[in-house]
């Protein structure tokens, strides 16, 4: 009997390094080996390609980083754009699943269409905006001239420095709301439908029983959402380049385009890799936080 | 048995015969980026391959986009095509990693007379003096302007360089240009191309008119020269149009000049001509670049896509026969049609329509043999135009002029620092 139960043992371990194998080793190659890489270069002046020896530099690449304005600027940028979005765009879609969640005819047909931004490439989404944006005369700038009765606007959306970064967070929202509305929506028909049918009995109010049962019943869901539409948002980069390019005087420019400009367009390796490092370690300190406060959220249940 | 030997013999003489006719493989990358250029281009190969039995061409078609990223990548991995394509500005980097062979040794005195001036400035690799890159074909850039609205706002039209536009002459003609009921901006600069190359090739030689440039090039610093008070006033002056809000929105949409035509000139290259010409007809005119120096001086640009020989290719004289029948002045005007470039060689410009005597763009080449300055032929080349077209955007939207410069010569003259000066540069 010992003997059995040991050696289901060993095939059990034996079977779950099997199953985890192909991830590990995936994940040490493509997400540990390049961070390390990126850890040591941040300390070298390494060049994308350059015929001259890469040397140790100490931390010149950090001294100059903590200078450099324009990293700054795009570390803030990131920053608002994140806790401007993961709010707002999880909120609305709660109120988007919360609308769906119904059975009347057509129903499908509603839940397609709030979804299908998320299926078109970005890229594509952010050429199609471009086009809607224009100043003098795109298709937005219409719609506000005929709602104001022609008083206002028109608006360069894309090239103002005030309404710039506004009008990407849009963008962004609208692209994805469909995607954590989906989870959303997982999430509500999950919820037992004997909750709600007790709380009309006793007569509590719709506000109530979405204040006590459907938010409550939500709780994992919203950690989820939570956790990957901050990520999300900290990835940033298609519809700033595609739209901005960063501009007007930088007010749109994002971490991970700072990174990609100094890497890529400047051949400045050793320094991207250094701003990278900052990078990772912001996310890593918010996930973090995310982490602990969502743990204690768990241990109540 | 003797049959038998015979027929071995026969055999092996033929092998023989046939690995000494076997082809030489030759490849060729090509940055596609305009269908017409890529047609000519195709054409251009499968006739070279057809019309000899020694070489046969294989082209690999590349996006534009990716293009140099793609170089760069193939550099580092030793696997660089035979021919490659490049974009002018991008060569000296290329040629201080070793990637590039001199084609000296192969281009003939008589060829060497006839290719623009221009065309050899732009691919000498200063340390050395030798000849990297050649172009089939420059680039030119100058103003496109609505010959109607120009002649209603009653607004001189200049004939050639030497009676181009003062200054004032430019800002009275882009105030009365203004005026016209039709006209909403009076000048395209093509801000919505982005930032990118077009930043720094068609804004640069604004501060090259008034005598500032972006980088010193004898000593190759940055800093005084980028952010001197003649590159401060250059730009100052860019800046001032746009508040006077003669220029058109990066927003706007591409056609403000050729189709909706609510501006009446624009400030572009070359590759314009074809829609130009189908929007404007006849009313379509070439306006030499602006005196718009202090001594009376215009500065244009020049440099385009040009040709270079791999230091990893195993057949270079095969990659420069098929670079030699690419040369061939009918070759070089086939090209030409396709995109409207000036025609690297004298002898292909003699003979083109658009660029002889009474050809429509003759400004162009005009201005190529009298007042283009060609991009820094420096390694650091990709740092200097990313930092001067950031400063440019900035700008743009309002920044302190010499902040944004200053800041852009710092982040030159630091990587060229971190570089040890790129030797031999410097030294």
């Amino acid at each position: 009997m010992h003997v059995i139960k040991r050696n289901t043992q060993i095939w059990e371990e034996l079977a779950a390094w099997c199953f985890l194998g192909p991830a590990v080793v995936l994940l040490l190659v493509f997400v540990v080996a390049p961070f390390v890489m990126s850890v040591i270069l941040s300390f070298t002046n390494h060049r994308l390609v350059s015929p001259l020896p890469t040397k140790f530099i100490g931390f010149t690449n950090y001294s100059r980083l903590f200078q450099d304005v324009s990293f700054w600027q795009a570390f803030k940028n990131t920053g608002l754009f994140a806790a401007i979005v993961v709010p707002m765009q999880s909120g609305l879609a709660l109120l988007l699943a919360l609308l769906v969640n119904r059975r009347f005819s057509g129903i499908y047909f509603f839940r397609g269409i709030y979804f299908m931004p998320v299926v078109i490439p970005m890229v594509v989404v952010s050429v199609v905006w471009y086009f809607l944006l224009m100043y003098p005369e795109g298709l937005l700038n219409a719609v506000v001239r005929v709602i104001s009765l022609g008083k206002a606007g028109p608006y360069d959306w894309l090239r103002s420095p005030s309404l710039a970064l506004p009008t990407i967070i849009l963008v962004s929202i609208w692209q994805g709301v469909g995607f954590q509305m989906t989870v959303y929506l997982a999430g509500l028909q999950n919820i037992p439908h004997e909750l709600y049918e007790a709380a009309r009995i006793d007569g509590a109010s719709a506000w109530q029983q979405f204040l006590h049962i459907t938010l409550p019943g939500l709780r994992n869901t919203h950690i989820f959402v939570l956790v990957t539409t901050t990520i999300l948002a900290f990835k940033l980069f298609t519809q700033v380049e595609v739209l901005t390019q960063g501009g007007p005087l930088g007010t749109t420019n994002t971490l991970v385009r700072y990174i990609y400009v100094v890497g890529y367009r400047e051949l400045r390796v050793g320094y991207a890799s250094a701003a990278s490092v900052i990078f990772i370690v912001i996310v890593l300190v918010i996930s973090l936080i995310q982490r602990l406060l969502l743990r204690e959220e768990r241990e109540v249940t | 048995m003797l049959k038998f030997s015979f027929c071995g013999v026969l055999i092996a003489l033929l092998g023989v015969w046939a690995l000494a006719q076997a082809p030489v493989e030759i490849t060729v990358w090509w940055h596609t980026g305009q269908v017409a250029e890529l047609e000519v281009i195709t054409a251009l190969v499968e006739e070279f391959n057809a019309s000899q039995n020694e070489i046969r061409v294989r082209l690999v078609n590349i996006p534009e986009a990716e293009y140099t990223a793609q170089v760069r990548a193939a550099g580092l991995a030793g696997k660089l095509p035979d021919l490659l394509d490049l974009d002018g500005p991008t060569m000296a980097n290329f040629v201080w990693n070793g990637w590039l062979i001199p084609l000296d040794p192969y281009v003939s005195d008589e060829l060497r007379a006839d290719l623009l001036p221009s065309i050899i400035a732009q691919g000498t690799y200063p340390p050395d003096g030798k000849l990297y890159a050649i172009g089939m074909v420059d680039s030119g850039l100058a103003i496109w302007g609505n010959r109607n609205y120009l002649e209603r706002a009653g607004v001189r039209i200049p004939a050639g360089v030497d009676d181009a536009w003062t200054l004032n002459e430019f800002e009275d003609a882009l105030k009365k240009l203004a005026a016209l009921p039709e006209v909403e901006w009076p000048l395209d600069l093509k801000l919505g191309y982005g930032i990118g190359e077009w930043y720094t090739y068609g804004f640069s030689p604004i501060i090259q008119a008034f005598g500032g440039d972006l980088i010193n090039r004898t000593t190759w610093r940055a800093q005084g020269t980028l952010d001197g008070i003649a590159s401060v006033l250059g730009m100052t002056l860019f800046q001032h149009w746009i508040k006077e809000g003669w220029v058109v929105p990066a927003s706007a949409g591409d056609d403000a000049f050729y189709g909706k035509k609510t501006a009446a000139l624009a400030w572009v290259g070359h590759w314009m001509y074809g829609p130009h010409s189908q929007g404007l007809g006849e009313d379509l005119v070439l306006i030499p670049m602006p005196k718009l120096g202090a001594g009376c001086r215009a500065a244009t640009g020049m440099g385009t896509w040009c040709w270079g020989i791999t230091s990893t290719s195993k057949h270079p004289e095969a990659a420069w026969k098929f670079l030699e029948y690419l040369l061939k002045p009918e070759n070089i005007l086939r090209f030409v049609a396709a995109n409207g470039a000036v025609p690297g060689r004298k002898s292909a410009i003699a003979q083109s329509e658009l660029y002889g005597p009474d050809g429509k763009l003759r400004v162009f080449a005009e201005q190529l043999l009298t007042i283009a300055v060609p991009r820094p032929v420096h390694p650091a080349y990709p740092v200097i135009t990313s930092a001067f077209a950031e400063a440019v955007q900035n700008i743009m939207a309002g920044a302190d002029v010499y902040e944004e410069l200053h800041k852009a010569a710092i982040k030159i003259d630091q990587d060229i620092e971190e570089n040890a000066g790129y030797p031999p540069f410097g030294g």
